[in-house]
């Protein structure tokens, strides 16, 4: 395959090739062997890998789309790499970046000092509509509020930036695995030259961090992944997650409290639960304490919770801190806690709820991204210059309504990374996101769910909407690449 | 093992081993349609819908004198079996599969890829095009599948509590089946007042057991020595009285339930129904009646095992 026709401009940083057509260092070795593959070897390579997802039902479901169940993340078989170094800055600014929105938890539902400080406003946490008030005075095991943590990142040319933090449920752990599994199969020798750092043993890690937050200190205790069910769009990654820690896949139905404990039915009677994993969004939880008609949540749960007779893995009431809002406070959550400079940057985000952000933002809604703070996965978003003057009209209309609820953002010119389109390389734009994990240590994997954007010029990296997968090698020390070709 | 994930492999294994059956009663009844009378025909679909106790599309099935309509009605009632019916092999399939899904977990990777490139290919399929070439090839594919993932089961499946249930579901499936349509071929019989050898060479056919039988008994075919093959000899895999063992056996495995009145109710259960076969029938007449015995009870047995490990109630049910 050539890279005769690859379009480079210097406005998107391209994470194969410096701006001069030569690539860099940390990618010589997969350019060099993919320029001794035809475009049949590659077809075939991506269709290999295709199959492997469909045979395997490594499938998600798109909302409101009644055909769509069981449908595969679109796969790109070329891998996005990244140095050690690299991954090193990002695993320092993660782990700072945690470490402050645990602190940040910990300190809004008891003294919340940073309101009384002056550093965030107090409209800006309790207008929230993810704060639980049902969670003040409580005290998260270890301070671990989020065990678990999603980080959407971007590059552009001033280097990497957080897009979004998912303290709730985040998902897509199990693609990053998936897309290894197939993309390593595939391209053994390159794999194996390359010198790729790991990212199997996520499951090993993810168990170790559930146990430390075990109840009492519990070493081996009974854990179970709470599943809203088999209709859920990451019913897969549910499935896998349990298998990969050998906990059990329960739903709502399979559990209860009792006398303040979490038990779950068995064939052999009840047995009781010490960590719930949960996937469950917090308004789904509990019918005792959220919404009252769930059928998907456990009465009593946030009781016991409360109680200490159980581990909530997040804990509810993490929302308010990946809130689109409460985000760009985020910088100056680690000056407060941490007393450090951040080590990741913020995208610039204009509040609606200030009135001033509102004036720029309805002036410039051609040049920005508007984002409703309240939804994930690419929905309800204006994407200002691909957008229409009527669509940015309407939008207009609805920020007018209820500016609290929208952000803006500048356009960001995020990298790209050369894709197998049509048996041509063409470059599509790419994020990460990297999965932190939290017990009573910090731990990242060091890989990530690398989404891209397929739609030539599209920015939306999201499955839901048009985005597909990439592997992502995060190598094992710097200049690996040793010349040599598959 | 979680109660929801016992009964969702339990019926796992009732709805393959469903799938499998009819694969094989629609393999024998359109390979008949090449060269068959048009009477012998008309007793299969009968058989197979009476087994099933249900109506064939149009309320009724009518033995028609045109190799024509005969033909016609083939590709309809076929069709009705293969993919539209609650109860026909995609349904079943499909189910199964969907259990699968939800308990990929349980069950070993191998089991679980095995099945979804049975379902894909399956997912294609449409009568049209099975109608096209040899239909039979088609049931012949699809019971292989089916037995292929049976294989890979015991090949790679941990035997845990899951297996258990999984093994439960396909032989109180199969015991279930195996009665519906011995009781179908009894009444329709009946019906007759004649007796065709054709008949009961089908059957024998249909139940994989032609062979043994001519092992047996030579070629010669009398309605008794084929009923008390199929239902009494130890050799026989699919014979009643070996699926009704095999049932008690993995509830012997499957050990106490939370009550354990309740579990030891199944037990029991199970372990009449194997005697009242194993004891009673080499000696009794009435052998409609009999099998009509074992159907009750093998409802019964599948409400026993569902109210002793699923369905018990919590008040009565120990902690730990």
């Amino acid at each position: 395959m050539d890279f005769d026709d690859y379009n480079l401009d210097a406005e998107n940083y391209d994470e194969m090739f410096l701006p001069d057509g030569v690539p860099r260092e940390h990618s010589r070795l997969l350019h060099e062997t993919l320029r001794k593959l035809s475009a049949e070897e590659l077809g075939s390579i991506q269709e290999r890998i295709t199959r492997s997802f469909l045979n395997e039902g490594i499938t998600f479901t798109v909302y409101g789309d009644e055909e769509a169940d069981e449908r595969i993340i679109p796969i790109d078989c070329l891998p996005r790499i990244l140095s050690d170094a690299e991954w090193r800055k990002l695993e320092a600014g993660l782990t700072q970046r945690l470490g402050a929105l645990n602190r940040f938890l910990e300190d809004i539902y008891n003294e919340a000092r940073i309101i009384a400080d002056g550093v965030i406003p107090v409209e800006m946490v309790r207008g929230c509509p993810q704060y639980r008030i049902e969670m003040r005075g409580f005290s998260a095991s270890h301070g671990t509020w989020v065990a678990i943590c999603g980080t959407d990142l971007v590059r552009t040319n001033d280097g990497f930036m957080v897009l979004e933090d998912n303290l709730r449920v985040p998902s897509g752990v199990s693609y990053m695995v998936a897309n290894r599994k197939a993309v390593k199969a595939s391209l053994r020798r390159l794999y194996r030259k390359t010198g790729v750092q790991e990212v199997e043993h996520y499951g090993r890690i993810l168990l170790k961090t559930l146990r430390e937050l075990a109840p009492r200190g519990n070493s081996d205790p009974c854990i179970a992944l709470l599943t809203p069910g088999v209709y859920n769009s990451a019913f897969y990654e549910h499935l896998f997650l349990a298998r990969e820690i050998g906990a059990e896949l329960v739903e709502g139905r399979d559990l209860l409290v009792n006398n303040g404990f979490v038990y779950m039915r068995t064939t052999a009677g009840l047995r009781r639960v010490d960590v719930i994993y949960r996937r469950v969004d917090d308004d789904f939880l509990d019918p005792l304490v959220f919404r009252a008609d769930s059928l998907l949540g456990v009465p009593g749960l946030l009781h016991a919770y409360k109680l200490g007779n159980v581990a909530l893995v997040n804990s509810p009431g993490t929302g308010v801190a990946d809130d689109k809002s409460v985000y760009a406070y985020v910088p100056d959550m680690i000056r407060y806690y941490l007393g450090e400079e951040p080590l990741l940057a913020n995208v610039k985000t204009y509040i609606c709820r200030r009135p001033k952000d509102l004036e720029y933002t309805l002036d410039n809604l051609e040049n920005l991204v508007v984002k409703r703070v309240g939804e994930s996965g690419g929905y309800g978003m204006l994407v200002g210059p691909h957008s229409t003057p009527e669509e940015r009209e309407t939008y207009a209309k609805q920020v007018r309504a209820n500016p609290a609820d929208f952000i803006s953002q500048p356009v960001l010119a995020l990298s790209r990374a050369p894709c197998l389109i049509e048996g041509r390389a063409e470059p599509r734009h790419v994020d990460l996101r990297p999965f932190v994990l939290h017990g009573c240590e910090t731990r990242i994997v060091p890989g990530a769910f690398c989404r891209v954007a397929l739609r030539r010029g599209s920015l939306v990296v999201n499955s839901s909407q048009g985005g597909g997968g990439k592997d992502l090698w995060v190598l094992a020390e710097d200049d690996q690449s040793s010349g040599q070709s598959e | 093992m979680l109660s929801r994930s016992a009964e969702g492999l339990y019926w796992m294994g009732r709805y393959f081993e469903r799938a499998e059956h009819l694969c094989r009663l629609l393999r024998w009844q359109v390979e008949i349609l090449v060269d068959r009378p048009i009477r012998e025909i008309y007793f299969g679909w009968s058989r197979i819908y009476m087994s099933l106790n249900r109506q064939p599309p149009g309320g009724r099935l009518e033995l028609l004198g045109s190799d024509d309509y005969t033909l016609a009605d083939a590709y309809t009632l076929a069709g009705d079996l293969t993919f539209e019916n609650s109860d026909s092999i995609w349904s079943c399939f499909a189910l199964g599969r969907e259990n699968a899904r939800q308990m990929r977990h349980c069950i070993s990777a191998e089991m679980w890829t095995c099945l979804n490139l049975a379902y894909l290919r399956l997912r294609k399929s449409s009568i049209p095009e099975i109608w096209k070439t040899a239909p039979e090839s088609f049931y012949a594919a699809t019971a292989s599948e089916i037995n292929t993932f049976s294989g890979v089961a015991e090949a790679t499946m941990y035997r845990d509590e899951g297996w258990h249930f999984l093994q439960l579901g396909r032989f109180i499936e199969r015991a279930q089946c195996s009665t519906a349509l011995l009781l179908s071929q009894l009444a329709i019989a009946k019906l007759r007042d004649v007796s065709f050898d054709a008949d009961w060479t089908s059957l024998l056919r249909v139940c994989q057991a032609y062979d043994a039988y001519n092992r047996n008994y030579s070629v010669d075919v009398q309605p008794r020595r084929v009923l008390d093959l199929l239902v009494t000899d130890p050799s026989l895999h699919n014979s009643l009285c070996c699926s009704l063992e095999a049932a008690a056996a993995e509830l012997d495995a499957i050990g106490p339930g939370p009550q354990e009145h309740s579990s030891a109710a199944a037990r029991r259960m199970a372990g009449r129904m194997s005697a009242l076969i194993q004891n009673d029938w080499p000696d009794r007449d009435d052998h409609e009646a009999l099998l009509e015995q074992v159907r009750q009870s093998g409802w019964e047995l599948h409400d026993l095992v569902i109210a002793a490990y699923v369905n018990y109630a919590i008040e009565d049910s120990p902690a730990r």
